[in-house]
């Protein structure tokens, strides 16, 4: 039974018709036997056309089969049932016919399926291959032109031309016979040829590169034996010293100066190298240095690729200057002022020693953007000087050096050039400076080798010793007799203020030797008090009363009478003598324009000078002529005639001898004093 | 070494300069053509203008300046007068003559040089004023020695000596129709003098009238001028017009300050003296004018009248400054000549 069950558990299929019945047991029956229905194969028997038409045949009598059951169902009756179950058997036959129809229809779709997948597969495969075998194709193809386009190496050397190698290689490796035919041998020869010819090359570069070293090396030794000649040359000279001292002759302190004026700029250079010269064949009290720092000089004066380092420096400087706050204008121009009066740190000191041992310290500064030098002085004295208040401006520094030479008054620059260098950065003129720069007096720059020429402005002026060299002799003569006279003139103010005019014993005989009336007062007078005074017009409207100038009023009374001078003194003192002006207050004013007597005393002391003078260097000048002007009044006012009409004595009896009291049509009094009678004449 | 120089021409700048500032003209002569004018300062030297080229239209600055300048004598030149053919100078005790056609060359000397017989010999007298007698072709010269010394220009010796004043002689003037001499002292008197007796006709002391006398400037006599009949005198005492026959005062001229020149003009007095100015005078006393000149005082007037020269018709003034003041019109001073 369990066979059974299970051969029929197997076909689910109710087939009603009798063939797929036989088909069933047919299927049980192979898969024990091995036998089998496979409707497959029926369908490659099968006929398609044949099968299409007992579909339709088959769907035609379906039709008729349903409208005849329609028909008797509509008639009803009892033996329709029959009827109708009779086709309704037929029908189901056809059902069963169009179902297989229909199975036939499936498994013939089904295999043309599969025919068409199979050969399209096929297809596939093929379409795969060709594209292999294209693909393997297209590679080749590149392979082989990178193959054609392939340079060797060896085509890029230059070897040398056939006929050169087949001359020059050995025959080992040009092996001529070979070659010649074989291109490709020959190429081969011709690099091997090359080959040898490097590796000799490199060894001849070895061989050199040793030499070379070699050399290099013996070069080294040689220096530091020269480098280790120097530390024993300067331990020779430092050896030397204490002989140099012994025997006067500071060499080692004059090379050093050279050393370091090498670095001067030029015109301090040429005023060194006169100096220098002129002390040591002239004058002994002249002594030369050189100060300042000698490393900035350096910096300053480095070769010309700094200049642009300069420029990096300043555009450095001034991106600063952006990403802080940017300083003032003021302040800019300030700076470019700075920049514009800026002295090279180098500078040359002079010391003049005059006899009495005072020195004249004199420092010169170069101002390198304005190509003009300037001085600072200074006086010391052996001893201390105790400054009389009306000398103050006679040793100061600013105005002990003015108009050494006449108009050379060192406030203005001597540059022309300069001018239009001041407008752009708004210095008005160089006198404002002056203080702290020095004095940029016309002899200094003549002593440095400058000469401006104004009638010709030259593009650039450079130092010129010859020039210097005729200035140098007279300038230090000026500069000591202008240190001496200064200082004569300080002493004498220092008695002069005490009321006492020192005359010297070798000036006693210009003088009686009884002299009445006294100097009270001596004091300066400002340069705009003395043009307002009334009895100094003829002086100021003569042009004899400059800003250069220096001015003092003395006050010499006798009795009643007080006479007032003013005197203007010249720089040039004692060369220039100094002017007097005169007002006498007694009975009345009398100046000389009312009074042809005080006329005479101010010619006596201005125009008369000369007697004055006293020995060369004629320091007593000034002390003479006051002097003078107290005898002259001494003489006035005892000669002046008694009024008759006024009671009372004279207040000055007539002490002076003279011979006549009145001369000539304006009646002058005797102002002259002869000497060594002692008696009072005319002129 | 131009510096060297420089400050010794500075020197000698500075030197005359001041000599210019202290310098006086004392004394001033027209040439005998009228176209030159001499002057004499207080240094010695002469300088001799040309007034007509001053003058002319074309004048520039250094038409003022003088054509030669020479050192005439030692001491100042005190008196100076021209003959028709001469400039006498006299200073320092000497009168010395020169040609007026020989001066404008450069270096010229003088023709001759006299001194008067001195009594003193201590000091030499000065002259102070120079009078021609025309009549007589002779020169009067007085001076510090109190004494009037008459020279015969032609042969140049001394024939008289005149003697009577007690302080030296200030001005001299001459009175045509006599010929007398007046003569004015430091002692204050108006001496006159004739000429063919050689004696002190008549003494005139200013100082003890009253009118005219003042005390507190003294008593000497610094300028006369006379017109035969009349006289004007003046220094100490004021400036006084005086009748001369009966030596009386006529009229007082009202100025203050002590006159040291004095002259006729047609119908005016002219003066000057201390102070700026040249006073033009009525004959009744009246100040007409009074015309400022460029220097402080006045020592000396000069009236270019020579027929010769009518173009350079002016009057010049000169006393304690370098500049000799020209004045073509009386009114006004045109300009001034400098040495």
């Amino acid at each position: 039974m369990s066979s059974e069950s299970s051969k029929k558990r197997k076909p689910k299929v109710i087939r009603s018709d009798g063939a797929p019945a036989e088909g069933k047991r047919n299927r049980s029956d192979t898969e024990q036997e091995g036998k089998y229905y496979s409707e497959e194969a029926e369908v490659d028997l099968r006929d398609p056309g044949r099968d299409y038409e007992l579909y339709k045949y088959t769907c035609q009598e379906l039709q008729r089969l349903m409208a005849e059951i329609q028909d008797l169902k509509s008639r009803g009756g009892k033996d329709v049932a029959i009827e109708i179950e009779e086709r309704r058997i037929q029908s189901c036959v056809h059902f069963m016919t169009l179902k297989k129809l229909n199975r036939l229809a499936h498994i013939r779709l089904k295999k043309g399926r599969d025919q068409t997948h199979e050969a399209k597969q096929k297809v596939d495969a093929y379409h795969l291959q060709l594209q292999n075998l294209l693909y393997e194709v297209m590679h080749l193809q590149k392979e082989i032109t990178k193959c054609l386009e392939f340079k060797s190496k060896h085509e890029e050397i230059d070897l040398v031309s056939l006929e050169e190698f087949y001359k020059e290689a050995p025959p080992d490796i040009s092996k001529a016979e070979v070659t010649m035919g074989d291109p490709h041998q020959q190429t081969l020869a011709r690099l091997d040829w090359e080959l040898e010819q490097r590796k000799r090359l490199a060894e001849k570069y070895r061989e050199c590169l040793s030499n070379k070293e070699k050399i290099l090396k013996e070069i080294e030794v040689k220096k530091e034996y020269l480098s280790s000649l120097q530390p024993r040359l300067n331990s020779i000279m430092q050896a030397s010293l204490p002989v140099q001292e012994y025997l006067f002759m500071p060499f080692d302190q004059a090379h050093k100066q050279y050393e370091t004026a090498r670095h001067l700029p030029p015109p301090l250079y040429v005023l060194f190298v006169q100096a220098t010269a002129y002390g040591q064949a002239c004058d002994k009290t002249l002594s030369v240095a050189i100060e300042g720092s000698v490393d900035e000089a350096k910096a300053l004066f480095k070769p010309p690729e700094d200049s642009q380092d300069d420029e990096s420096d300043s555009d450095a400087e001034e991106e600063q200057t952006t990403k802080r706050r940017r300083p003032t204008l003021g302040v800019q121009l300030d700076d470019k002022r700075k920049e514009m009066l800026k002295r090279h740190p180098l500078s040359v000191m002079l010391d003049l020693k005059c006899k009495d041992d005072s020195v004249l310290h004199l420092t010169f500064f170069y101002l390198m953007n304005l190509n003009i030098m300037t001085v600072k002085a200074k006086v010391t004295t052996a001893t201390e000087l105790i400054t009389p208040i009306s000398a103050g401006d006679l040793l100061s520094p600013d105005s002990v050096l003015s108009c050494l030479y006449p108009g050379d008054h060192g406030k203005k620059t001597p540059n022309p050039a300069n001018q239009y260098q001041f407008d752009k950065v708004g210095i008005l003129t160089l006198s404002d400076y002056v203080l702290e720069l020095g004095h940029p007096y016309l002899w200094v720059q003549k002593l440095g080798g400058l000469h401006f020429p104004k009638e010709q402005p030259q593009q650039t002026v450079i130092a010129d010793h010859s020039l210097s060299a005729s200035h140098m002799e007279t300038t230090m003569k000026l500069l000591k007799t202008r240190v001496q006279s200064r200082l004569a003139l300080h002493k004498q103010f220092a008695s002069l203020e005490h009321g006492i005019v020192p005359v010297t014993s070798d000036c006693q005989y210009l003088f009686p030797a009884k002299v009445v009336s006294r100097l009270v007062k001596w004091v300066t007078v400002a340069h705009e008090d003395y043009m307002e005074l009334h009895f100094t017009k003829d002086i100021v409207d003569a042009g004899l009363a400059g800003d250069t100038n220096l001015y003092y009023m003395a006050l010499i009374e006798r009795g009643t009478a007080k006479l007032q001078a003013a005197v203007v003194l010249n720089p040039g003192y004692s060369s220039i003598p100094p002017i007097f002006q005169l007002c006498l207050n007694w009975k009345g004013e009398k100046t000389n324009s009312n009074d042809d007597n005080i006329r005479a005393m101010e010619s006596e002391v201005n125009v008369c000078y000369k007697e004055l003078c006293g020995p060369w260097p004629s320091h007593q000048l000034l002390t003479n002529q006051l002097q003078r002007l107290c005898v002259l009044l001494d003489v006035y006012l005892e000669t002046e005639s008694h009024d008759d009409s006024v009671e009372g004595p004279k207040e000055f009896p007539q002490e002076k001898m003279c011979l006549r009291l009145f001369r000539g049509p304006s009646r002058m009094k005797p102002f002259k004093y002869n000497h060594p009678q002692g008696f009072f004449s005319h002129r | 070494m131009e510096q060297a120089s420089s400050s010794l021409s500075l020197q000698a700048e500075v030197f005359q300069a001041l000599q210019r500032l202290h310098m006086t003209i004392f004394s001033q002569s027209v040439s005998p053509c009228g176209k030159f004018l001499a002057a004499g300062n207080n240094y010695g030297q002469i300088a001799i203008f040309s007034l007509s080229a001053a003058l002319s239209s074309e004048a520039k600055e250094e038409s003022k300046k003088p054509v030669v300048t020479f050192q005439a004598h030692d001491g100042p030149v005190y008196s100076m007068v021209s003959t028709d053919r001469h400039l006498l100078s006299a200073g320092d005790g000497e009168v010395k003559a020169w040609l007026w056609a020989e001066m404008l060359k450069k270096g010229c000397k003088e023709l001759w040089c006299r001194q008067p017989p001195y009594r003193t010999s201590l000091e030499v007298p000065e002259i102070n004023a120079l009078l021609l007698v025309p009549k007589e072709n002779s020169l009067i010269l007085a001076g510090g020695d109190c004494q009037l010394h008459t020279m015969d220009l032609e042969t140049g010796t001394f024939t008289r000596v005149l003697r009577g004043h007690t302080d030296y002689i200030h001005c001299l003037a001459l009175r045509e129709r006599s010929p007398e001499v007046l003569s004015g002292g430091e002692d204050g008197a108006v001496r006159l003098w004739d000429l063919r007796t050689a004696k002190e006709v008549q003494t005139i002391e200013v100082y003890k009238h009253e009118e005219c006398s003042r005390p507190h400037n003294g008593r000497w006599i610094g300028c006369l001028a006379t017109d035969s009949d009349w006289m004007v005198c003046g220094g100490g005492p004021a400036l006084t017009l005086w009748h001369l026959r009966s030596s009386t005062p006529t009229t007082v001229f009202p100025m203050r300050a002590p006159q040291k020149h004095v002259t006729f003009y047609q119908d005016l007095i002219l003066s000057a003296g201390q102070g700026r100015c040249v006073n033009q005078w009525q004959l009744s006393g009246e100040l007409k004018a009074q015309v400022p000149g460029s220097s402080p005082g006045l020592l000396s007037l000069s009236l270019n009248q020579q027929p010769a020269a009518p173009e350079c018709k002016v009057l010049t003034a000169a006393g304690n400054s370098c500049r000799v003041d020209v004045f073509t019109n009386l009114g006004y001073r045109a300009f001034s000549l400098s040495f």
